[in-house]
């Protein structure tokens, strides 16, 4: 059970604070703040993503989240469910950027008293209860510029009348009488690449994460289901709760009823074999003496089913002692961050039969060292390839029950690089 | 300071004025916004207590907004100031009895929150309605309440008929409700020293039923109930099992991974070795998946898989790769996976574990650099035929001549000479060229240990110990030890190289310092060169016990207990929940006709291991050197190990120890009265400011008399 949260800002400031048990007292903040910037001045690499996501302090565990600069910290004295706690404090942004648009310091600062009953709602006594963004927004309004645009939208948000909250509605996902004048519902599958790629261009370990997020604007109460061409390619899947799990398991088919607006509706993982075929070929070479280093990456397409490739950015994170770096690309530019230490390639897009970009340069240590010299560098890729999908995975048809409308239903996919590296 | 004080009392001033102004207040937007001011100033942390007569009276104004906005003043204020909860009372026994349900819950919820027995008096009877309120959103709410007013009053609670209350809700036809129902129940057989929740499988399958229908977070209180279920008869686990396995594909990974916890608590019950593995593999893929979330839960999911790997190896054991660390991964969980991949390397994975770990110990990180560069001699230590190619690894990395991966490899690499003697000793010309970079007292240990031991081989080793011997005095005890050991060892092997140098140590040792193990051994040694060489070459020279990174394996009834406690902070830490967290209730397998044999022995001490002490490759020593795992490294004890024989007689009872307490399934069913024994004492080693362990240990022998036991007979 969750005892205490404190939302923290950037600088280690309370904002938000709040106790469900025993008061816990502020100094804990300090504390926790001391350990963070002792953790991060320990190691020469350290940054705010290294710090230990559950800290032990004589009294109590303090476990924490850092996103966006904020940091969420739930201390606890009694044995408690981690997995549980880290899901909730990441549900908190998440529903206050379904609320406001953006979560920031500034934003929680002036919709203070939102926040206040949204925590109210979304936790009793340590327990998390409502955090379905359809539940909460009829218990705990939204703020009314987002009303107002919901409504110039054409959404006719009728809230209904009956007294009772929809949270406890038989679907607890989706309020009832939810009315459109257009119906329409939109799938986008996104396939995220995983891969460890050696010198050599050979995969060290690559798997595909997809998740199919959703948007339904459907009046009523819609039954969909979705089939797929070829489901068995998916090795592991997650569903949103209102997929029926034994349709999924006898037939291979999402059976839903959706929650009304954004969700994601399932998430997937498959497993590429090892020859499996990237989208694309980052070639890098590396020479490093004691002084420095000379060094060319070259980028190349490799099996897009014709497809060009975009936004292309490659990320060489340096030694630290590196102190200079000349280069020269014939595509795209590139950039030298000499605090960070980081070379930036930003490629841009690659079309099939063109001639492939290439940066070369060299790089020098500000002194000789055995450890830059003998350092191993990894290069991190990001691309994106608009609709491809690498597993191959490819929706057949979406069937609408229980309502008599024709929807307009709409598929895009899009494969990108999730954590994808390239060893030099 | 007295200034910015003056301020806000002028402010105050200013809310009260807007709070009771009399002008029109249509809807009373003016009021909302007055009292939205003042819960932001108190969430800011200004004092707005004075203010209280002035909110409370803005309890009667009949606007949901507004009542929230009072509610949440009273929470934050009632603590300190009781007296102002008392005015609120009036209020509160009218918003119990609105005919809004949001309301009806609101007052209960926030009533629950006030500690002031005055209020609590008054909580019970609306309580117990609201319990039973025709609106489940306030029956879910008043089920939470009764666990709060249990942290208040435990005797109340169990006084007033609020348990049978909540057993009756675990039937409501609402599954919200059931959820939270369950939830409150467990946390109070969690905390109370006299109620345990124990639910057989009629109302475990109702609650499962349940489970498909109710919140992300209702799924895990629902599952986590079900570690209170012990399974009589052949056929309930797998039956349960099978019904809960749909839990592991859900979104939230808290619901996936207190599934997996109960399914392995449920194995424990399964009688059939092809169901065990069925389950196996339903688990692998879920625990993968875990991976792909962020780092938290990354971080979380791998400190599981450890334990659940060490219990069921089958499980993950083709799926290495995803333990594979990206060059951004944050350290903590790159840390965690490197343990992982060990524990899964095998003949038919080593040569990529091996190709990643050379890859790791090129990276920036100095402590992950070490772990990786350990590993490789823990690889070569568990894996014989891949030993060649791990010792060839570490030749590599000493020629990197970065500091403390030298280090590190001297340090595996003297575990490799004493798992594999006679084999690789022509390295130890490479060794020899870095002796004069080691500074630290374990990789000196470790190069003077091996040059004691090859003292006969390495030509110039009287002169290498001598330059060590010039430091002797100021060396840690770790290194003297070794170096006292290493010098008698020269000695022996070669007399005459030997014959100055061990005289001075053999003073030093007994005469200068101060640590009384070294003087000991001083002594010893002494007494026995002057009396007796023959026998001084028995003892110094006496071969090795065999070391394996079987060792390293948690000790199994920890593992057994942590298992129970997956999804909590004791598997983050791996340590036993009662050595870390107060007030803690034990738990564990609870014997029936259908739990399988444990084959570990019950009556072993525990030990508990830091966490991260798992990558130490070292025969452990019963008699427990010291609890600081560096020191419970063997190297050392072996580094120091010219009392071989000694060290390796005192093994010896407790492998004797083992097989002798290794008892069949039926011994332990009949001796369940030993058991119960060795619990109560275990609590009670465990937890000694507690007196009460009756309780306990009752529920635990099932049916004893004096316990009120919730199981519940629907």
């Amino acid at each position: 059970m969750i005892e205490s949260l404190f939302v923290l800002s950037p600088t280690g400031k309370v904002i938000i604070e709040k106790h469900w048990h025993e008061l816990i007292p502020r100094r804990v903040v300090d504390y926790f703040n001391e350990q963070v910037s002792k953790a991060m001045t320990e190691g020469e690499d350290v940054t705010r993503e290294d710090v230990l996501p559950i800290i032990a302090s004589p009294k109590y565990q303090l476990i924490n989240v850092y996103r966006d600069g904020l940091t969420y910290l739930s201390p606890v004295t009694k044995e408690v469910d981690p997995m549980m706690v880290f899901e909730f404090l990441h549900r908190i942004p998440d529903i206050l950027q379904e609320y406001f648009g953006q979560v920031s310091e500034t934003v929680i600062k002036e919709n203070f008293v939102t926040v206040y009953q949204l925590l109210e709602e979304m936790m009793d006594d340590g327990f998390p209860l409502t955090t379905e963004p359809n539940s909460l927004k009829e218990i705990v309004p939204a703020p009314n510029i987002l009303n107002k645009v919901v409504t110039t939208l054409g959404a006719t948000t009728s809230v209904s009348t009956r007294k009772m909250p929809h949270g406890m509605s038989n679907l607890p996902w989706r309020k009832a009488g939810v009315k459109y004048n257009s119906n329409e519902i939109f799938f986008d599958i996104v396939e995220e690449i995983d891969a460890i790629v050696d010198s050599t261009g050979k995969a060290v370990s690559c798997e595909a994460h997809g998740t199919i997020q959703t948007n339904s604007r459907l009046s009523g109460m819609p039954d969909l289901t979705l089939s797929f061409v070829n489901p068995r390619l998916v090795d592991d899947c997650s569903f949103h709760q209102s997929v029926r799990f034994n349709k999924w398991e006898s037939d291979k088919v999402l059976s839903f009823v959706p929650p009304d607006g954004h969700f994601r509706l399932m998430s997937y993982r498959v497993n590429l074999p090892s020859q499996q075929n990237l989208p694309i070929q980052v070639k890098p070479s590396i020479n490093i003496g004691a002084n420095g280093a000379k060094f060319d990456i070259t980028v190349s397409l490799r099996s897009t089913d014709g497809k060009p490739v975009e936004n292309i950015v490659l990320t060489l994170p340096l030694h630290k002692s590196t102190t200079t770096l000349t280069a020269q690309c014939n595509v795209g530019q590139y950039m030298f961050d000499p605090v960070g230490k980081v070379l930036r390639w930003d490629v841009g897009k690659i079309v099939p039969r063109e001639r492939a970009p290439v940066i070369s340069g060299s790089f020098g240590f500000g002194s000789a060292s055995d450890a830059a010299a003998n350092a191993g560098y990894n290069i991190g890729v990001e691309f994106l390839i608009n609709s491809h999908s690498l597993s191959g995975l490819k929706v057949d048809v979406l069937k609408l029950f229980n309502e008599s409308y024709k929807p307009y239903k709409g598929v895009r996919t899009m494969t990108k690089a999730g954590r994808y590296q390239v060893r030099a | 300071m007295s200034d910015a004080k003056f301020f806000q009392r002028g402010k105050i001033q200013e809310l009260r004025l807007e709070l009771n102004s009399d002008k029109k207040d249509r809807n009373y937007t003016r009021k909302k916004q007055t009292l939205k001011k003042i819960v932001a100033n108190m969430t800011m942390g200004n004092d707005m207590s004075s203010l209280h007569p002035d909110v409370i009276a803005c309890m009667s104004i009949p606007v949901l907004e507004v009542k929230k906005m009072v509610y949440l003043f009273l929470i934050n204020y009632a603590k300190a100031k009781p007296e102002m909860a008392y005015e609120a009372i009036q209020t509160f026994r009218r918003d119990v009895e609105d005919p809004n349900p949001l309301i009806r819950a609101l007052a209960i919820r926030t009533m629950g929150y006030i500690h002031v027995d005055k209020v609590t008096s008054c909580l019970i009877q609306p309580l117990r309605h609201c319990m039973r309120d025709q609106d489940p959103y306030v029956r879910k709410t008043a089920a939470v309440c009764v666990a709060k007013l249990f942290m208040q009053d435990r005797h109340l609670v169990e006084n007033a008929g609020f348990i049978d209350l909540l057993r009756e809700m675990l039937v409501d036809s609402n599954p919200s409700v059931v959820a939270n129902a369950v939830a409150a129940l467990t946390e109070i057989s969690e905390r109370s020293d006299h109620i345990q929740l124990q639910l057989n499988m009629s109302i475990a399958s109702k609650l499962v039923t349940a489970l498909n229908e109710c919140s992300e977070w209702g799924q895990t209180y629902i599952l986590e109930s079900l570690m209170f279920v012990v399974p009589q008869e052949p056929g309930d686990a797998e039956m349960l099992a099978e019904r809960i396995a749909p839990r592991l594909q859900h979104a939230n990974s808290a619901v996936v991974l207190t599934a997996v916890k109960v399914i392995v608590y449920l194995m424990n019950y399964m009688s059939k070795e092809e169901d065990i593995l069925s389950m196996c593999k339903k688990l692998s893929p879920p625990l993968v998946t875990l991976l792909s979330s962020g780092p938290e839960v990354q971080y979380v999911g791998l400190r599981n898989i450890l334990l659940v790997i060490q219990k069921h190896p089958e499980i993950l054991k083709n799926d290495i790769k995803i333990f594979f660390c990206k060059y951004n991964d944050p350290i903590y969980v790159k840390m965690a996976k490197l343990e992982i991949m060990f524990r899964l390397a095998s003949e038919n994975n080593v040569e990529q574990v091996l190709s990643e770990l050379k890859e790791y110990a090129t990276e920036i990180d100095v402590d992950f650099v070490r772990k990786a560069v350990r590993s490789i001699g823990r690889l070569a230590v568990k894996i014989e035929s891949t030993a060649q190619r791990c010792v060839e690894a570490l030749l590599e990395l000493i020629q990197t001549k970065v500091n403390y991966v030298v280090q590190e490899s001297i340090v595996v690499i003297k575990d490799i000479f004493r798992k594999y003697p006679n084999q690789y000793e022509s390295i130890i010309g490479v060794l020899c060229e870095n002796l004069d970079n080691l500074d630290e007292p374990e990789a000196k240990a470790a190069m003077i240990w091996i040059i004691g031991q090859y003292a006969d081989r390495i030509e110039n080793s009287d002169e290498l110990l001598d330059d060590f011997l010039y430091t002797f005095l100021e060396e840690t005890v770790e290194v003297q030890l070794a170096l006292l050991t290493a010098t008698v060892k020269l000695f022996i092997k070669r007399p005459t190289a030997g014959q100055d140098l061990v005289p001075k140590v053999l003073k030093w040792a007994t005469e200068e310092v101060d640590n009384p193990d070294l003087r000991d051994r001083g002594y010893i040694y002494w007494r026995l060169l002057s009396t007796d060489v023959a026998a001084a070459k028995a003892v110094v020279l006496s071969e090795k016990p065999h070391i394996s990174t079987e060792t390293d394996n948690m000790d199994p009834v920890l593992l057994e207990e942590l298992l129970l406690h997956i999804a909590s902070l004791s598997a983050i830490y791996h340590k036993a929940p009662t050595t870390f967290i107060p007030h803690c209730k034990p738990r564990f397998l609870i014997p029936s006709p259908t739990l399988r044999r444990q084959n570990y022995n019950v009556g072993r001490t525990l030990q508990h291991q830091d966490s991260y002490s798992s990558l130490n490759n070292s025969a452990q020593f019963p008699q427990g050197l010291s609890n600081n795992m560096q020191s419970s490294r063997s190297d050392e004890d072996d580094g120091n190990g010219g009392l071989d024989e000694f060290v390796s007689s005192s093994k010896q009872p407790q492998h004797q120890r083992l097989s002798y307490h290794e008892q069949s399934f039926d011994q332990v069913a009949e001796a369940s009265i030993g058991n119960q024994e060795y619990y109560e004492q275990k609590i009670n080693a465990e937890n000694p400011y507690r007196t009460d362990t009756g309780a306990v240990s009752g529920s635990q022998a099932n049916k004893s008399g004096g316990v009120d036991l919730m199981s519940f007979d629907l």
